[in-house]
Parts: structure tokens; sequence; C-alpha cells
């Protein structure tokens, strides 16, 4: 258009298709246990909150959970993807998968869509059953970029916000019961400064024997 | 008169015979045995192991008894390799229905699209039929524990107790007799053994020779089922038990 801003009726506001709904995510490494927590919001249009909720973390089998952030219909497609791949991998192999192979997968099914991708960034956290137990996670980006680490992985919305918390709560070798007050803690304070996350939140500790499940209370906003 | 009409899969001879078929089903008559038994409380499914060699690695993966989904496992009597195509397209076909519509595939739906399958293979494309048989045991929500059976012309049926592969015509007849509405497990898995030693070629029936797998409630609280193959222990103690019946029996004859 030729000089001159457009009248005000016709300025439209680019939003990202990965905050339509919104979420936060973090998983972190303890010792011999590994921890992922979610918000529970369900929004639509960024503005509309219409459930508290919402599953973001999805088990795939006792220690492989997967958690993913970004368009609310990507990621639940995404998560049944993953289900009918393990299940699949599970018949054929007479065994279950290890995280770093399913992080491996999801990334593959990630870059498969590289020129029209799916909207949903996804965070694999688990336990490695063959190598006595060692705690696994990584993040991703929407094609499928693989960042593993041995401390912490965030994904949603205000990232930067998670990562401010994480990097200053986060201690490495935490036995189960501490790393769940931590990443409790840092879910629910990183969730605060976020409009588009929050809403309560769940915790997930998986450890050798167990997996205990807890649903935080959250402001309510 | 045959030989003109036997080598195209998808001609019908002037009797209205589909001949490839039938030699399908004559290869499967040389199989090992399976047999199948269908409760209230569950499905349980026997066969016989063929390949018995010492060298034999013992896997994971079993000869005869495979699982399609949680709930669902089949038996195989026929040419492995062409069952092994079937079920890798079982297992699918069931993944893709829990994908859509994100509950268990119901057991009949599964059966017909194998066995859907299966009909192509007689009817156009000129390519030979598989050469299995299948002895389908699972539950659904809608209609519980089902028992179904398949061979290579496509056709199946639902059975309270059923047999496939070798002797399978007198395995049945035993089945008729001794099959009784409202068995519990234990009598079915009982029945699956002793119908197994008596259509087998051994005349001492020994676990090393037998498989066994079942889809039955995981537990007590029955809010789930699940498809698991039977322990040497567990086996071991049934044929001896078919064993001790077996000689009790020839015993009381010989009086």
């Amino acid at each position: 258009r030729a000089g001159g801003a457009a009248p005000e009726s016709e300025r439209v506001t680019k939003m990202s298709i990965m905050s339509y709904n919104g979420a936060a995510i973090i998983a972190m490494c303890g010792k011999e246990c590994v921890a992922i927590a979610s918000d529970l919001r369900f929004g639509i249009n960024q503005q509309q909150t219409t459930a508290v909720d919402m599953k973001k973390i999805y088990k795939i089998h006792d220690h492989l959970y997967v958690g993913l952030s970004g368009l609310a219909t990507d990621q639940a497609t995404l998560a049944q993807r993953f289900k009918f791949r393990h299940n699949m991998y599970e018949l054929r192999e007479s065994r279950k998968m290890r995280p770093e192979t399913f992080a491996n997968l999801v990334s593959t099914v990630l870059y498969e869509k590289r020129f029209g991708p799916y909207y949903a960034e996804p965070i694999v956290a688990g336990l490695d059953a063959t190598n006595g137990y060692k705690p696994f996670i990584t993040g991703m980006d929407l094609i499928g970029a693989m960042a593993p680490t041995d401390n912490f992985v965030v994904c949603g919305n205000n990232e930067e916000s998670l990562f401010g918390v994480c990097e200053s709560m986060y201690k490495p070798d935490l036995e189960p019961e501490e790393l769940f007050e931590v990443i409790a803690q840092c879910i629910l304070a990183g969730v605060n400064r976020d409009c588009l996350s929050g809403w309560g939140g769940v915790v997930h500790v998986i450890s050798k024997d167990k997996v205990i499940t807890r649903t935080l209370k959250g402001r309510m906003d | 008169m045959a030989r003109r009409y036997d080598s195209h899969t998808t001609t019908f001879s002037p009797e209205g015979r589909l001949f490839q078929v039938e030699y399908a089903m004559e290869a499967i008559s040389h199989a090992g045995a399976a047999v199948g038994v269908r409760t209230d409380e569950g499905v349980v499914l026997a066969a016989e192991k063929k390949i018995l060699s010492k060298l034999l690695e013992t896997s994971v993966a079993s000869e005869k008894m495979h699982k399609l989904d949680d709930h669902v496992g089949v038996a195989v009597a026929g040419i492995n390799s062409d069952a092994n195509i079937l079920i890798n397209s079982a297992r699918l076909s069931a993944q893709r229905y829990l994908m859509t519509y994100q509950e268990p595939v119901p057991m009949e739906q599964l059966v017909q699209t194998l066995c859907d399958q299966k009909q192509g293979y007689t009817q156009y494309g000129g390519l030979r039929p598989f050469g299995v048989s299948f002895l389908f045991g699972g539950w659904d929500k809608n209609c519980g524990f089902q028992l179904y059976q398949s061979d290579p012309s496509g056709n199946y049926a639902g059975w309270m107790a059923a047999a496939i592969g070798a002797n399978a015509t007198a395995a049945q007849a035993i089945l008729k007799t001794e099959y009784k509405e409202g068995m519990s497990l234990t009598d079915a898995r009982r029945l699956a053994t002793k119908v197994l030693k008596q259509t087998m070629d051994s005349t001492k029936l020994e676990a090393e020779k037998v498989e066994m797998a079942e889809v039955s409630w995981k537990s007590d609280a029955k809010q789930a089922v699940a498809y698991r193959v039977l322990k040497e222990t567990e086996l071991a103690e049934l044929c001896d038990q078919a064993n001790k019946e077996a000689e009790a029996k020839a015993a009381a004859g010989k009086k």
C-alpha cells in the first residue's frame, strides 16, 4: 500500500499459532527419577479459558511420559500417533521403548512434516530400563530438533519465565520428593506472568518402581 | 479335469470350486493343531508346536500365538511367513481403529477386516491365497468374550470352541461332545489341553510341545482384559493332568 498507516479498522495484530491455546511444561532430572509437570489451562483464541483440566502430558509406558505444548489439536493428535507407534513397537519387539529411542521417533514424526508442521513442541521424560533406569529428558522444537540435557527442559508460551525459575531453583541429584517440590514450585511460579498458561497444574514423578501423580492447586487466573 | 482349473487362483472350476483355496486348506491340514475354547471368563487358545529342535533359540516371540492388541490374541495354523504378513496387517488395523475412535477395536470388525484382505487374494490379482487359518480370541465391550475362526477363503465364523490345523475334524468332534455351556476358564484350559493331547501324535503330552495363551480379566475387579501367554509351570501342570486323566481312562477301559 502506498504511504500512510492503514485505518484502525483494518489493523490486525498477528498472533502466533503456538499461542492460540496456551501451555507450560517442565521436565527435570533427579536422582534415579524424573519429573514432568504441566499447567492445566485450555483456552481458545487466546482470550477465552474453556477448561481447567486439559491434559498435556501423556503416559506412553510406566517409565516414559511425553508432554506437548502448542496448538491443542496438534498436541492431542500427536499424542495419539505416538501411542499408535509405541503400541506397534511393543507388539513387534515384545518390549517397551527406551526413552531415547522414543525421543528419536518423536523427532522423526515431526520432521516428516517439515514443510507443513504440527504446531506442537514436545518434551520427553523417562527412565532407561536397559541402562539402570538412568533418567532421560529432552525437549524439541516443532520440527524435531532434539536438545537432550541432564538438568531440565521447558516448553510453552512463556519459556523465558520457565527457564528463569528453573535456573534459580534447580539442583542436581534431588530425591523424588524434593524433586516434586522444586518442579511444582517452578511450574506454579513460572505460569504466573503468562496469561495463557496456569489454572492449576499436574506433576508426575517417575521412579524405578512407581509413578506419583499429583494435581496442584494454583492461582485460578 | 481339475488340472485345467487349479493353476489360476481366481477361476472357478466347472463344479464351482476354487482349487487354490482348497489346496491352501490342504497345506494347513499338515500344520500344527490349534484349539480355542470360549467361556464367560475368558478365551483359551492352545497350540501344538511343530518346531521342536533343541537348537532353536527360545526368544520372547512364540511360534503359534500372537498378540494383536491388548484385548485380542490369535493362534496360527499354516504357513508362518504368510501368517506374519496378516498379523502385522491386523495389528496396524487395530491401532488405526484405536487412533480414530480412541477405543479398542471390536473383535468382529478386526476379524472381518483381515478376512476381507484374505478374500481379495481369491478374487483379484492372480496371487495365491494365504495358507493360514486363524483362531482369534478376545473381548470387547459389546459382545464380551468371543472366539472366531478364519480360513484362506476369507470365511469366518464365531465359535464356542473350534480347532484348526492337523486333525482338526477329530478335534472338533471331541470339542462338540466335551464342551459345556458356562464352563469356567480353568475347565476350558483343561479341555483345550485334553483335546490337543488326543489329536497330537505323541502318547504323552509334554509342556515343551505345547503353547497356550488366553485373553481374560487382569484381576477380579474385571476392569480390564489382557492377553497373556501361560508360563511353563502352568503348562506342565495342565499336561500332567491331561496325561493322568488319559492313563486313568485307559486303565478303566482295560478292566
